[in-house]
């Protein structure tokens, strides 16, 4: 121990020696040595700072509970009653799941009511008249052309020159024309019937695979060709009247015609009782 | 890492052979350890500023914004409750509906399938049943009893082939128009069994759901209004054929009365 206790102070003796011989750099020693001393270390419960710290994040976390979780748990429960409400008396899947149910009922109803309005009806016997009922029977827009030829078969020719005054015979142009012209008419109105009903049966199938968002669109697509419908009604309603029209002025005609013939038989006879000169 | 750097400064300065190497070891030692020295602890005063600074925003903005948020979203739900989607007022029309169809539906079906024979006679009798039976499978049956009643067409002896063709246009036209009227009513009895079945589902129906029942039933009118545009086509086949039929006759009678006219004045003619 002695022994040690020497060699230590001979130690000491020669650092000092050396110190005392070179003041600069054992002043620069100290000097770094102070530097790079370790720092104290600040405890966490004896240390204010830590305190308030822990204070802080105490207070931060609670007001983050309630004043933010409050407030959004708040919103969650308006966000819960609007949905919940949504989801059972504004769109309830089960009453929309319904609603769809029963347009595919609906479109089996349809295709029932197609095919009894699809079912034959053709009485002629002759072949004139059934190439004409075959015609005005068709539906088909296309066969239009071929009804001049049907009906001049059925209801025969304008008389000749020679056969009739010419105002009878206008008033007969006129008479088969109209007459004709409705008998298109209906041929045509046949065909677009068939593509209303075809349109109908469309739009019910769309409905069936549709959204509560885009029902109303496909409504609104119905009700154009409702729209159009009703003025292809009118336009038949038209050649209707039309034709009523045309027979009322036939009596008219055929009355006038009357008076005018009786009046020149009248001179006729006249003419052929006077004795000859 | 300090240990080795202090214990490599102290060689460095002792071996140090000059009192200008000293000075410049020394500089760059204390150099080197104010770089590595950790850094500044804050002030307690700014860690408490900050703490607060934190608690206003939480406090002010965020717990503003969360109340308007929470304002907007209640007034949202009851703006649909009270005046968009009133449960009472749904309810309220749903029961309408029912009541609608408790007091009018056979009403209106009582009214509809009154019986509106009138014949008295076997033959009309029967053909009248036919053509009000609203069935599509006895059209058979409907020529038969409409022959019976209006008679069969005309021999090719008893008639001209020019009065038998229009005779035959004439039955043609109009048996085909009385088995039109058979399929319509038959398609109108189905039409009346889609708007009964339309409304017992509006009965139950949802705001929702209340639009496929409404596009349902546009395209049940478009239908409806189709079936319309063949009773008009067949009505205007009809028309034509009767001023058809007239005009006929009128040429036939123009061409009757050219002949007799030409007749009446060979005879008339004095014979050589």
């Amino acid at each position: 121990m002695k022994e040690a206790i020497k060699r230590v102070k001979a130690g000491l003796k020669l650092a000092i020696g050396w110190a005392c011989d070179h003041r600069l750099r054992a002043a620069a020693l100290v000097l770094v040595f102070l530097l790079a001393l370790p720092r104290p270390v600040k405890s966490q419960f004896l240390d204010p700072c830590c305190v308030i710290l822990a204070a802080g994040l105490s207070t931060i976390s609670s007001t983050l509970s309630g004043v933010i979780g409050g407030g959004l748990n708040s919103v969650l429960s308006v966000d819960r009653t609007i949905q919940n409400f949504e989801q059972s008396v504004v769109w309830p899947q089960q009453l929309i799941a319904q609603a769809q149910a029963l347009v595919g009922t609906l479109r089996g109803v349809s295709t029932q009511i197609q095919s009894v309005m699809r079912l034959p009806v053709a009485s002629a016997t002759l072949p004139a008249s059934q190439q004409l009922e075959q015609n005005l029977l068709s539906a088909n827009a296309g066969q239009i052309p071929n009804t001049d030829s049907a009906y001049t078969a059925v209801y025969g020719q304008l008389p000749a020159t020679a056969q009739a005054s010419p105002q009878s015979r206008n008033i007969m142009d006129m008479t088969d024309a109209i007459a004709q012209d409705a008998m298109k008419r209906a041929i045509e109105i046949d065909n677009l019937a068939n593509l209303e009903i075809q349109a109908a049966d469309q739009i019910n199938q769309s409905i069936q695979t549709a959204a509560p968002g885009s029902a109303p669109i496909l409504e609104a697509e119905a009700d154009a060709w409702l729209v159009r419908a009703n003025a292809y009604t009118q336009a038949a309603t038209a050649d209707l009247i039309r034709v009523r029209a045309a027979a009322l002025a036939g009596r008219g005609a055929d009355l006038k015609l009357g008076a005018t013939n009786t009046q020149g038989l009248d001179q006729k006879l006249q003419n052929m009782l006077q004795p000859k000169q | 890492m300090t240990a080795v750097f202090l214990i490599l400064f102290s060689w460095g300065m002792v071996a140090a052979k000059s009192r200008r190497q000293a000075i410049s070891l020394a500089a760059a030692g204390a150099v080197a350890v104010m770089l590595i020295s950790p850094p500044r602890v804050l002030a307690q005063g700014s860690l408490v500023g900050a703490i607060q600074a934190v608690l206003n925003v939480i406090h002010g903005v965020i717990k503003t914004s969360l109340n308007s948020i929470n304002a907007v979203r209640s007034a949202i739900s009851q703006f649909y409750q009270l005046t968009v989607w009133p449960q009472q007022l749904i309810s309220q029309a749903r029961s309408l509906i029912t009541q609608t169809i408790g007091r009018y539906r056979s009403q209106l079906a009582s009214i509809f399938n009154l019986n509106l024979k009138s014949a008295s006679l076997p033959a009309t009798q029967r053909l009248e049943t036919v053509i009000r039976d609203a069935q599509t499978g006895d059209f058979g049956t409907l020529a038969s009893n409409y022959s019976a009643v209006y008679g069969p067409l005309p021999t090719a002896t008893t008639a001209s082939p020019a009065t038998r063709t229009l005779t035959d246009m004439d039955d043609a036209l109009a048996e085909d128009t009385l088995k039109t009227l058979k399929e319509s009513d038959d398609a109108d009895n189905l039409t009346l069994g889609t708007a009964d079945q339309i409304e017992n589902a509006a009965s139950q129906a949802a705001p929702g759901s209340a639009p496929f029942l409404t596009a349902a039933s546009m395209a049940a009118a478009i239908e409806s209004q189709a079936l319309t545009q063949k009773l008009l086509a067949a009505e205007l086949r009809e028309e034509a054929a009767h001023l058809a039929h007239r005009n006929a006759l009128r040429k036939q009678a123009a061409a009757f009365a050219s002949q007799v006219s030409g007749s009446i004045q060979n005879s008339l003619q004095p014979q050589q």
